[in-house]
């Protein structure tokens, strides 16, 4: 009778475990779908803006179409992209096409003074960071996940909750982090 | 200062946390012994009492928290369309600390300070005085809203709840008994052959109690701001954004108009005078502490 009692309760102790494990892995592993979606979601709400961007400088400055096309380009691009290493490329390839577009506005000091300008560049840059936090909080989220997967005793059911490794959100070059810079 | 990451920063600032409110439950413990050894058991009727007062007073105004502070403080809830920059720097950090949005405030005052309060994230309240919004750049202000964001995370309304009922309850039990001892009630009861040595000792621990209660409260609220402040990098990873907040508070000598003590622990900045308060007592790290510990933080980058 004592036995069976301490058997089951071994058994129950286990079960209660066993569950433990497989839903951290699981909750894991939503957390970082989520923070995906929020990159993508920031990553629309930036791509958003660009057209009435692109209008407000091109309102000023009319000969620098070559810039413009190439943030139309990346825009679209990073409105397709769908996988990590895709949207991320493109992210990165937007960013530095920006980057040019606000260059060029320096040269326009009519364009820097407008009103209308220096909202959509606090909006920008606001997004930017948004952008930035999102990133970082989704590479945060795969560093807890891919910790769990590879560390005992979280790496045994990994397979059997078919959750594995995620790939981190690599940024290309270290100078893309730098998102334009507005003080108000 | 030792150079050291903000994630060595949190778990260090945690572990620290646990040891003092265990502390405090050994202190409490302490306490009860003490009371029955002098008291005997009898008289322990005081004991529930005074747990009831002080759970109903403190955890009435931590369940209210976001309520009862706007009243206390005078800040004045404010919607997005407000103040669009400083709620999308909230918006910010929100996405990068994956907390829900807050209620944000503003508190009329020349005096730069800011606050974070709420029984959960979920009903989160942070509040900025206009001095701080008018004296802070971007990044400044991103640091201090990203200080005020991690006492939310780490639930600090909760801790000190807990410290504050612990010390309240230790403080009203000791008033008690200087009480019923000053009506001569105390040893009635109880039989006059006890140990006169452990008597005397009960008698030190019950009187010593609250005052050590007090400087526990205050050593968890310190280790609390460095958490915050660490937390804070985490979620930025911009130490200097904080770091350079902290040079303008520290430069800034005027305080907050209230000065009420029972909410100074929730200003980022001790709006009470510092040099009036000893250090064990105080509710916040000496402010150039922190700028030392952030500087460290941002030599590692």
């Amino acid at each position: 009778m004592e036995t069976t009692l301490i058997v089951g309760g071994i058994a129950v102790l286990l079960i209660v475990f066993f569950v433990a494990q497989y839903n951290r892995l699981i909750r894991l592993n939503v957390a970082v779908d989520e923070a995906f979606a929020q990159i993508e979601v920031q990553l629309k709400r930036r791509a958003d803006l660009i057209p009435n961007l692109v209008e407000t400088v091109k309102g000023y400055a009319t000969h620098e179409q070559s810039t413009f096309d190439a943030v139309i380009t990346a825009r679209a691009k990073a409105t397709t992209a769908s996988t990590v290493a895709d949207v991320s490329a493109a992210d990165g390839m937007l960013t530095q096409a920006l980057r040019g577009l606000l260059a060029v506005a320096e040269a326009y000091p009519d364009l820097k003074a407008s009103a209308n300008f220096m909202s959509l560049q606090e909006e920008l840059s606001t997004t930017e960071n948004k952008v930035a936090f999102s990133r970082q909080f989704y590479n945060d989220s795969v560093r807890l996940l891919n910790t769990a997967v590879k560390t005992i005793p979280t790496n045994f059911f990994a397979g059997f909750a078919k959750v594995d490794e995620r790939e981190f959100y690599e940024v290309d070059e270290a100078t893309n982090r730098n998102a334009p810079n507005v003080s108000f | 200062m030792a150079t050291f990451s903000f994630r060595a920063a949190q778990s260090s600032n945690k572990r620290k946390t646990f040891l003092l409110l265990g502390a405090m439950g050994a202190l409490t413990w302490l306490v009860l012994l003490s009371i029955f050894t002098y008291l005997g058991t009898s008289s322990a009727a005081i004991v529930p009492f005074a747990v009831g007062l002080t759970l109903i007073s403190v955890w009435g105004s931590y369940y209210g928290s976001d309520k009862l502070v706007l009243t206390m403080t005078g800040a004045k809830q404010i919607q997005e369309s407000d103040n669009p920059k400083l709620v999308c720097l909230i918006q910010e950090i929100t996405i990068a600390s994956g907390l829900p949005m807050p209620k944000v405030a503003i508190v009329e005052d020349s005096a730069p300070n800011a606050f974070a309060t709420g029984r959960n994230p979920e009903h989160a309240l942070i509040a900025f005085t206009t001095g701080i919004l008018d004296a802070m750049d971007r990044d400044q202000l991103q640091g201090v809203i990203a200080h005020e964001m991690a006492h939310v995370g780490n639930r600090d309304t909760l801790v000190s709840a807990v410290a504050a009922t612990t010390a309240g309850v230790i403080a009203l039990i000791s008033d008690l008994l200087m009480r019923m001892m000053w009506f001569g009630g105390g040893r009635r009861d109880r039989d006059s052959n006890g140990n006169p040595i452990m008597l005397v000792v009960s008698l030190v621990v019950l009187i010593l109690a609250p005052i050590a209660a007090v400087m526990l409260k205050s050593a968890i609220s310190r280790k609390r701001e460095s958490l915050a402040d660490a937390t804070a990098v985490a979620f930025t990873r911009n130490p200097a954004g904080l770091r350079s907040a902290l040079e303008v508070l520290a430069a800034d000598s005027t305080v907050v108009q209230q000065k009420s003590t029972a909410v100074a622990h929730i200003w980022i900045e001790s709006p009470l005078d510092g040099k009036s308060v000893s250090k064990m007592f105080a509710s916040h790290p000496p402010i150039q502490e922190r700028i030392a510990t952030l500087r460290a933080m941002e030599s590692l980058n």
